[in-house]
């Protein structure tokens, strides 16, 4: 086995080191910026600004979606190229899937999976060259995590979907080039039958978005109100939607999988270092130490099950439960961790501090906690997954589907 | 990056499942534990013959060169019996401290005999079953005209029972700490096994025993130097053991959720019981990959010393909550001495204290990475 995410081979410690100089040069501008933790916290203009216009340029050069085709607008590179891109932007604190605010991280990958060639061919291009901004809008105020619940209809009219319905819970504080929708596309139809993906414009005539402040922070609320979508804009099939939703939910639900670490030990232990009481640093005292402890050790965990995700995913052998099993665990960490920090710091863990990355500061992390148990579905569907892959309680196994 | 085997490791993993099964079938694994007749010399025999002693010994001295992973990747498999006896106490942990510490006139006399299963060495570490550190080795080493006197009791020896010598970690009289070779025959040398919810595990007395200069191992005084460099090695290989001890549960607990049908279903139906399933496997998967990453440090020269007690910590605490959740989806059939659950309830919690309990490594992988007195 070989854990080493920067073993590279001649050819490759070249590409990492064109990687580094144009990073080098790229990520000028971006030393007065605090980068958020999620798309969603916070309106900051300059920040957004800059990532859009960093994920236009590495777009350019193919680099948002390296392994991807270079006819899409992929640059049709190996895992170690990816690797590459993904430890070198690590460093500035960014993840590649995560360039900027768009899911096309998620919905790209579905739609070569399951899109025609002229549809790969149109929506694509500006989604891997970073030009457009995705959502993906699943879910619904009456089904929540029950996604196959869906009542937004799309009934079709000559060429056209029309869409009428309402979505909730969704995008960041930008509207979107395109919504990445689910819809009922047979009302009448058996649950699971009846379901379909729109690739929708987002300037089309009759959506409203409605913004929703909530504890993690800003979401919104989409009302679809007689949208005509082209015909052409239907991906996986009309009523294949539930398919298609697998790959869509693997990637979502942890499949996607990361390499770069989450720094966050490292500012508690110097936070305890500077820190001193009754004439000592924290970091001397050992019931502080056994608490930081616990938090490294969990989220050690986390990382490593992540990157045996990355690799599982990229190497094309999904691994079986390993998404399902990441996604719960990372967020029951996040959240004994929100409580171990308030041990530790006491009331300097709930105060902002606009100094640092959202991913570090504390303040974030104790309220994400229990903010972000259920984003794309609660624990238990992530444990209900699970159970299916491993075939707890039934003869078969539910596969994981491939995804890249 | 590659998290996969190499073909070797495969085929090592191969050959110990295939040995496994013909070897310890799991009715008779049960028998062993119910009993405590966990030393099982022809059982040793054979897998000294398979060269599973001292896999990481360099060949010169009788070893199979292998690297750490090689050998973690054979100890998986016997974990999942768990296949006791002195196998990594001896053939891992000793052969270890031999080579770590001892001079080349000792390596030569004795890890041959290590590797081929003609001696079993076993170490002797602590005089207090609370703690493993090196306040408390008390058992004295005092001078005598051409050699020493060994005098103490010695709690939680694990494999004591098959030892043919121990190394025996002693104070000396200016409070150094000498590892010291003692033959099992020596007179003054009694064995009590710990009775209680552990298994293969002992108390050693060496009541004024004597002992030549020449059996002090390496330098005196270096004792817990080279104890603690023969541990950074050995524990991930002890680890890999207790990852495959968990794997073997996981397997069969969630078989066991396919076919114990009560309230009309398949267990496996009840969400209740899949959440303990669920936190069952990242315990395995926890201590699987931080256990292997220490591993790939190990056998890529990089510090691994934090990395191997914090391997150690997730992989003891692993094993134990794995127990735990498994018997709470077997319920009452688990804990019969007859059902295979049980032979891991006792090792589990044998392992959780053997060489330091989970919070004593996480101390210590806290100290690796932040020395204290140093803000």
């Amino acid at each position: 086995m070989d854990f080493n995410v920067q073993a590279d081979t001649q050819e490759i410690s070249v590409f990492r080191k064109e990687v580094r100089e144009w990073l080098q040069e790229n990520m000028r501008g971006a030393e007065g910026l605090r980068w958020s933790a999620t798309w969603s916290t916070r309106e900051n203009e300059e920040e957004y600004q800059f990532r859009r216009k960093l994920a236009r340029e590495l777009g350019e050069k193919g680099w948002l979606f390296p392994m991807f085709p270079v006819e899409y607008g992929g640059a049709g590179l190996t895992i170690d190229h990816q690797l590459v891109l993904e430890t070198e932007l690590d460093h500035s604190g960014i993840n590649l899937a995560a360039v900027f605010y768009t899911l096309a991280r998620i919905v790209a990958p579905v739609i070569l999976k399951w899109g025609t060639e002229e549809q790969k061919r149109e929506f694509l291009p500006p989604m891997l060259c970073g030009e457009v901004s995705v959502w993906q809008v699943l879910t619904e105020p009456q089904g929540g995590s029950d996604i196959a619940t869906c009542h937004t209809k799309a009934i079709k009219n000559g060429n056209h979907y029309v869409v009428d319905g309402q979505k909730t819970m969704v995008g960041y504080h930008h509207p979107p080039d395109f919504l990445w929708t689910l819809v009922c596309t047979d009302p009448s139809g058996p649950r699971h039958e009846n379901l379909s993906w729109l690739y929708i414009p987002g300037n089309s005539d009759g959506i409203t978005i409605q913004p929703m402040s909530l504890m993690m922070g800003i979401k919104n609320t989409v009302f679809f109100d007689h949208v005509r979508v082209p015909a052409f804009n239907l991906v996986g099939g009309e009523n294949n939607g539930w398919r298609v939703a697998n790959t869509h939910l693997e990637l979502e639900h942890g499949g996607e999988g990361r390499v770069g670490a989450d720094p966050l030990v490292e500012r508690v232990v110097a936070y305890c270092q500077q820190m001193r009481v009754a004439g000592a640093p924290l970091m001397e005292d050992t019931s502080i130490r056994d608490i930081i402890a616990d938090m490294m050790i969990e989220l050690h965990a986390v990382h490593l099950f992540a990157r045996r995700n990355f690799w599982h995913r990229y190497v094309r052998e999904p691994h079986p439960y390993g998404g399902a099993q990441f996604r719960y665990y990372q967020r029951m960490v996040r959240l004994r961790n929100g409580e171990r920090l308030q041990q530790i710091m006491g009331c300097d863990a709930l105060v902002p501090n606009l100094t640092v990355n959202e991913v570090v500061d504390f303040e974030y992390v104790v309220r994400s906690g229990p903010g972000m148990l259920h984003g794309g579905g609660t624990l238990d569907t992530d444990r209900l997954v699970f159970a299916r892959r491993v075939g707890l309680g039934r003869p078969t196994k539910e596969t994981a589907p491939t995804t890249i | 990056m590659d998290l996969r085997l190499t073909k070797t490791q495969n085929m090592f993993k191969r050959a110990a499942a295939d040995f496994v099964k013909v070897e310890a079938p799991s009715h008779i694994v049960t028998e062993w534990f119910r009993n405590k007749a966990t030393f099982l010399p022809d059982l040793y025999r054979k897998a000294a013959n398979l060269g599973w002693l001292g896999m990481v010994v360099p060949e010169r001295y009788g070893g199979a060169s292998a690297s750490f992973t090689d050998c973690a990747v054979v100890f998986e498999e016997l974990g999942r019996v768990p296949l006791p006896g002195p196998l990594f106490s001896s053939g891992v942990l000793s052969a270890l401290l031999v080579l770590e510490g001892a001079s080349e006139a000792q390596k030569e006399s004795l890890l041959p005999a290590i590797c081929s299963g003609r001696s079993i060495v076993i170490v002797a570490i602590t005089d207090k079953g609370v703690d493993w550190g090196t306040e408390s080795v008390e058992t004295r080493l005092t001078n005598t005209t051409g050699g020493f006197v060994l005098d103490g009791t010695k709690r939680f020896v694990y494999d004591a029972e098959g030892a043919t010598s121990f190394i025996c970690a002693a104070r000396m009289e200016n409070g150094g700490i000498a590892l010291v070779l003692v033959n099992r025959e020596s007179p003054g040398i009694s064995i009590t096994p710990h009775v209680g919810f552990m298994v293969s595990v002992a108390e050693v007395r060496f009541d004024r025993v004597k002992v030549a200069a020449s059996s002090v191992l390496g330098e005196a005084g270096a004792g817990w130097q080279i104890l603690d460099g023969a541990l950074q090695k050995a524990l991930p290989i002890l680890c890999a053991y207790q990852v495959g001890a968990c794997q073997e549960i996981f397997d069969f607990t969630a078989e066991y959720t396919r076919t114990r049908v009560v309230f009309g279903q398949p267990i496996g139906r009840f969400q209740r019981v899949q959440d303990h399933c669920v936190e069952l496997s990242i315990h395995l998967d926890a201590a699987r990959w931080v256990t292997y990453e220490a591993l790939w440090k190990l056998d890529s020269g990089l510090p691994a010393a934090a990395g191997v007690h914090e391997a150690k910590a997730v992989a003891s605490e692993a094993y134990y909550q794995v127990c735990n959740f498994s018997h709470m989806v077997h319920a009452g059939p688990g804990t019969d001495y007859g059902h295979p659950l049980m032979a891991h309830s006792l090792m589990a919690h044998t392992l959780y204290q053997y060489l330091g309990t989970p919070l004593h490594h996480k101390r210590k992988m806290m100290d690796a990475l932040y020395p204290r007195g140093k803000g």
